[in-house]
């Protein structure tokens, strides 16, 4: 079955000259998508003495592992931000899909009576924010998540901005008709739920996936306010520290004592640049995955499967 | 009246059993603190007794906060600053999205189209400090690419970094590069989910596949367009900081093309770092923001009830 | 239909009211009873600034032991790295988190702001009670100083005392072009140097500075790096406009000429750190405050000679003296005991050196009973020993000489205390001004004092949109508050 589909989808791509075209514009832009990232890599190879006196170079005169060694002495500590990291992310996608597509699928559901009033309800929080003081009483006071790694996954579990865009997936993607049958056929909502309208949209269910998987990776704030304990600190949390703790060490470059200090025990900036690295290459691989499920929407016609 | 409610709320039961969860997690994470609002009519102070006790004995200052924000020349230009570019940002943004969305729809070779898409990606992991870097390696003065290029063309130095005229572009097409290979992703998804037997049936009747792009592709889009606008829309008057602050590298030259509300703000509060003055600016985007979202919202329903936000 | 969902929109404000009710109750802890315990021992939780350390809880576990003998105490230090600190800070002390002692300093977590704003607790009864200790050994210059409005809130690390800039050369360019160096102390008497080495050696920055220079002029600053300034030699005490005075333009105007003749980097006004310049050594001179020893550190740390020529006098400012100061909270359910703390830890020795260094025979080893030397397992316990107190009674490193602290006594007292010391101003009343100046001031300051751009057409703009947000008014007030200040203090 899969087979005939993609032969079919096949049939209807651009002409060969249009593919050539687009193939070159499509290229060219990952290309240059790509290339800083490259070039990080070649400074995190980079000899430190060599960056001072040339600048960032594309070929370095001197390649060096330093960076990486110096990571590598650490090593326990960077194992364990990636386990945090690994942990939240994995568990924080599946709570806020669940979360996110059950909130959705109601608001998208005509027969809901308070449709709109919910709808309004996650978009007022899109648009106001209490700010940081009063979500980190609410998170550590009432909730009492200090420490824990529940305060790096609750606080971006959902989000007015996925809701929308999952339901208007939901509106477009799934007939109702498809429901109404599912109705005659005496299933219940949580069943028609979990039987008809996940798989049908998967492809919607894949992007959130995605954005809220990238969100959980590359998240760094929620751990500076909530985690103080070093064993719970996530890898990008990590990165973030260093590079503000330089811009610290600029803004207070004049005060003798303090950047003497500092900067004995920072990082060097290929050292800063290999973390970029390590922090990036696993999550590229989380591409591909979600991106198996763009699969067409088996929407024609109401026929399943 | 009791009854009626009791019966709706039977018939809506499962669904309101749905979006419970939901809405739990909104009260907690977004509505509670929303009662530090008050901070921006107050002029805050510390005390032994926790925030809600200070803030609610803090001295009341009335709208004395949100003065910053109007009280100078400069302030309006970074008014005008945080609206242009955001609607620079959410056109260009959404008209190179969708355009690639649908190119990589069309490429023949799926794995060739995997592969960009994966590294169209990658911006998106590079803080702002780290793609100010790169900005730097191309537009230094005198170690810079983009010099050394005009160089060999024979032609004379710029001073990237004191020329304001250029910057708009800069900023334009930087925010681009970083951005429209996540965003184009739910577009691409949307595509997928078109029927597939529409695009045959437009085949049978011979048309072309510009045709098919704006018959079926862009129609069957224009659902989540809307959706994606009206959001970004209510979100005008936010800037996003790392841009307009690292990538310049904070030139001073430069502020009269770069200063946008949060880093006006940021360069402000620095100094006397009043809570109230700064919830004061998120409570005066926040708002703006509510009411060009309510009445583009109103002008949608009006035309296609479907594709309203509520 | 629209009846419902207004009704129940209702319903949820109701609900928000109520929890947020049941918040400010959670948030208002009371105190514990303290009573009948005096023979339990009181933990002390200590916030501090600094990359957080493995060992910081063993070695805490060693400490409280000796705190607990002598003052019955227990310590819980909790370090907050350098770039997050003040963010957190504010965060963790307006949120009312359980806090007793906490760094705070005129670059990180506002000393003076903070204070205002009733972070910490006004320390002068308790000074007196329990902080005797503190007043015999600690420089009086830092305690006066470091007053707000009168008070004390804060405790400052006894180091070095006043601020003087020098000029620093980097020594290997010195001799190879034998360029000398003696003469040196205005701007204006670097040009012979600057001209000679950007005519010998053209790859080399002949006066390396990042976009935080600012040429020296003798002016107290009332906030750091704001245009307000009141003279140093001045007897009248008048609030001027920095950029307004003769000392000022002719240095804007020698600035702009190096910059035009090629000695300042084309970007310097934007350039965060001369890092770079540094590691690689390819720059002359530049300008740097100084402490003793200085040149000792710079050399070891640059790998190649630097020395050094005063600049300007040493001074006693506000922002010197406000450098590292420990501070109470208020909100400490403690207050006495941190007190009992702060005094024995600028006093004791080996409580001092303790927190400084670590375990002895773990962090490191006394090799007599001046010097002490790191052991390996130091890097697992490398504290910034500026924000920790009292620095002179630190044992010295290997190569220190055994005079090092004597040197800073008498480098402390050659200090002339600034007219403003101890003058704090209050921007409260004129904070809308501030932000709009404070925005102005981001505009032209770096790229005015870096000499990048032409005074003769950007002074006279500067000034004038210096005036459009508001500094008259802000003069105006500052004049007002320190004619008060005068009056109250300088009665002599």
């Amino acid at each position: 079955m899969p087979n005939v589909m993609k032969k079919k989808r096949n049939f209807h791509q651009a002409s060969p000259g249009w593919n050539i075209v687009f193939n070159l514009i499509a290229g060219i832009f990952a290309f240059l998508c790509v290339f800083p990232f490259v070039f990080v890599v070649i400074i995190s190879f980079t000899e430190e003495k060599t960056l001072a006196t040339d600048g960032y170079r594309v070929i370095p005169k001197a390649w060096s592992l330093d960076a990486y060694q110096y990571i590598f002495k650490t090593g326990d500590t960077l194992l364990r931000s990636y386990g945090v990291t690994i942990l939240v992310t994995v568990i924080g996608t599946v709570v806020s899909l669940l979360l996110i597509s059950l909130y959705a699928y109601a608001v998208s559901r005509r027969s809901f009576a308070y449709r709109r009033f919910f709808s309004l309800f996650a978009i007022f929080t899109m648009l106001f924010s209490g700010g940081m003081i009063p979500t980190y009483i609410v998170v550590t006071q009432l909730l009492g998540l200090k420490d824990s790694i529940w305060a790096l996954i609750l606080p971006l579990a959902l989000n007015a901005f996925y809701i929308m865009i999952l339901r208007t997936f939901y509106i477009t993607g799934i007939p109702d008709a498809i429901i109404e049958s599912g109705k005659i056929d005496g299933a219940g909502e949580f069943r028609i739920f979990s039987t008809i309208v996940l798989p049908l949209s998967l492809p919607g269910l894949a992007t959130i996936g995605l954005f809220s998987t990238l969100g959980y990776w590359n998240d760094w704030f929620n751990a500076l306010l909530y985690i103080d304990d070093p064993n719970k600190v996530p890898l990008q949390a990590m990165l973030m520290r260093i590079e503000s703790s330089m811009q610290f060490i600029q803004q207070n470059s004049a005060n003798g004592s303090i950047s003497l200090e500092v900067l004995q025990s920072m990082p060097q900036d290929t050292a800063r640049m290999a973390m970029v690295v390590l922090a990036t290459v696993p999550i590229i691989f989380a591409y591909p995955f979600f991106q198996r499920y763009f699969v067409q929407g088996l929407t024609v016609g109401g026929v399943k499967e | 009246m009791v009854g009626s409610f009791f019966r709706s709320f039977n018939r809506n039961k499962v669904m309101l059993l749905m979006v419970l969860p939901g809405a739990i997690w909104f009260l907690f994470f977004s509505y509670l603190p929303l009662v530090g609002t008050i901070a921006a009519f107050k002029q805050y102070r510390f005390s032994r007794h926790g925030f809600w006790y200070s803030l609610v004995h803090s001295k009341n200052v009335g709208w004395a906060n949100f003065k910053f924000l109007f009280s100078t020349d400069a302030a309006w230009s970074i008014t005008r600053n945080t609206l242009l570019y955001n609607i620079a940002f959410i056109v260009l943004g959404l008209v190179f999205s969708v355009a690639l969305a649908i190119l990589l729809s069309e490429l023949a070779n799926k794995k060739l189209a995997k592969l960009y898409q994966t590294g169209m990606f990658l911006p998106y992991f590079l803080s702002w400090v780290i793609v100010g870097y790169f900005a730097f390696s191309f537009l230094s003065m005198d170690r810079g690419l983009l010099n050394h290029t005009l160089e060999y063309f024979g032609m004379d130095r710029m001073q990237w970094y004191n020329d304001p005229k250029v910057w708009p572009y800069i900023l334009v097409l930087v925010y681009l590069w970083k951005s429209i290979g996540y965003s184009s992703v739910v577009y691409l998804a949307s595509i997928l989910g078109i029927d597939r037997s529409l695009y045959e049936a437009a085949m049978i009747d011979g048309a072309s596949k510009m045709q098919q792009v704006r018959n079926i592709t862009l129609p069957m889009l224009k659902p989540i367009i809307i959706i994606m606008t009206l959001l970004a829309v209510g979100k005008i008057f936010y800037a996003d900081f790392g841009l307009f602050y690292q990538v310049p590298r904070d030139s001073g030259t430069l502020y009269s093309v770069t200063n946008v509300i949060d880093t006006y703000v940021y360069r402000g509060l620095k100094t006397t770092g009043e809570i109230g003055m700064s919830t004061a600016a998120g409570l005066y985007q926040s708002v703006v923001g509510f009411v060009l979202v309510m009445v583009s919202n109103y002008v949608v329903r009006k035309v296609d009830k479907d594709s309203a936000l509520f | 239909m629209s009846k419902m969902t207004k009704k129940t929109g209702l319903t949820a404000a109701a609900a928000v009211t109520a929890l947020s009710l049941a918040l400010s109750a959670c948030g208002g802890n009371e105190a514990k009873s303290d009573g009948a315990s005096s023979e339990k021992p009181v933990e002390l939780i200590w916030y501090t600034i600094g990359t957080p350390q493995k060992d910081v809880d063993t070695v805490m576990a060693e400490v409280s032991k000796y705190t607990q003998e002598k003052i019955n105490a227990t310590i819980k230090m909790k370090m907050i790295d350098w770039g997050d600190y003040t963010q957190k800070m504010q965060v963790l002390v307006a949120s009312g988190e359980p806090m007793d002692i906490m760094f705070t300093s005129a670059g990180g977590f506002d000393y003076v702001q903070n204070a205002r704003k009733g972070a910490f607790l006004e320390l002068d009864e308790l000074l007196d009670k329990y902080g005797q200790g503190i007043k015999d050994t600690i420089d009086p210059g830092f305690l006066s100083g470091s007053k707000v409005d009168g008070h004390n809130y804060g405790i400052p690390a006894n180091k070095e005392l006043p601020q003087l800039e020098v000029w620093r050369f980097n020594q290997n360019l010195v001799d190879k072009y034998k360029l000398e160096t003696t003469g040196v102390r205005t701007l204006d008497s670097l040009a012979p140097l600057l001209k000679t080495i950007k005519a010998q050696d053209p790859s080399i920055t002949p006066f390396a500075m990042d976009k935080n220079y600012v040429p020296y002029v003798p002016y107290d600053y009332l906030v750091t790096n704001m245009p307000m300034a009141v003279k140093l030699d001045g007897t009248d005490l008048k609030v001027v406009d920095i950029l307004e005075t003769d000392e000022m333009k002719q240095a804007l105007n020698t600035m702009h000429k190096y910059y035009q003749a090629g000695y300042v980097a084309p970007e310097a006004a934007t350039t965060g750190s001369t890092q770079d310049l540094m590691t690689s050594g390819k720059w002359l001179l530049d300008r740097a405050q100084t402490q003793p020893l200085a040149e000792t550190s710079w050399s070891a740390s640059n790998g190649y000679p630097i020395t050094s020529t005063p600049a300007s006098d040493a001074v006693i400012t506000n922002t010197s003296v406000q450098g590292s100061i420990m501070a109470i909270s208020a909100n400490s359910e403690h207050p006495e005991k941190a007190m009992e703390f702060l005094n024995l830890l600028n006093t004791d020795p080996v409580l001092r050196n303790m927190v400084d260094s670590g375990i002895e025979g773990t962090h490191y080893e006394k090799i007599d009973d001046k010097h002490m030397k790191n052991l390996d397992a130091s890097q697992n316990y490398n504290m910034p020993s500026y924000s920790l107190g009292n620095n002179m009674l630190l044992y010295l490193n290997e190569n220190d000489p055994d005079d090092k602290w004597e040197q800073f006594k008498k480098f402390n007292a050659e200090g002339k205390p600034s007219p403003i010391l101890g003058f704090n101003f209050d921007s409260t009343k004129v904070s809308t001004e501030m932000t709009a100046i404070q925005n102005v001031k981001e505009q032209f300051w770096a790229s005015l004092m870096t000499g990048t751009v032409d005074p003769a057409t950007y002074l006279p703009k500067a000034i004038e949109q210096f005036k459009a947000a508001g500094l008259d008014k802000v003069i105006a007030e500052a004049q007002t508050q320190l004619d008060a200040w005068v009056a109250a203090n300088k009665t002599k």
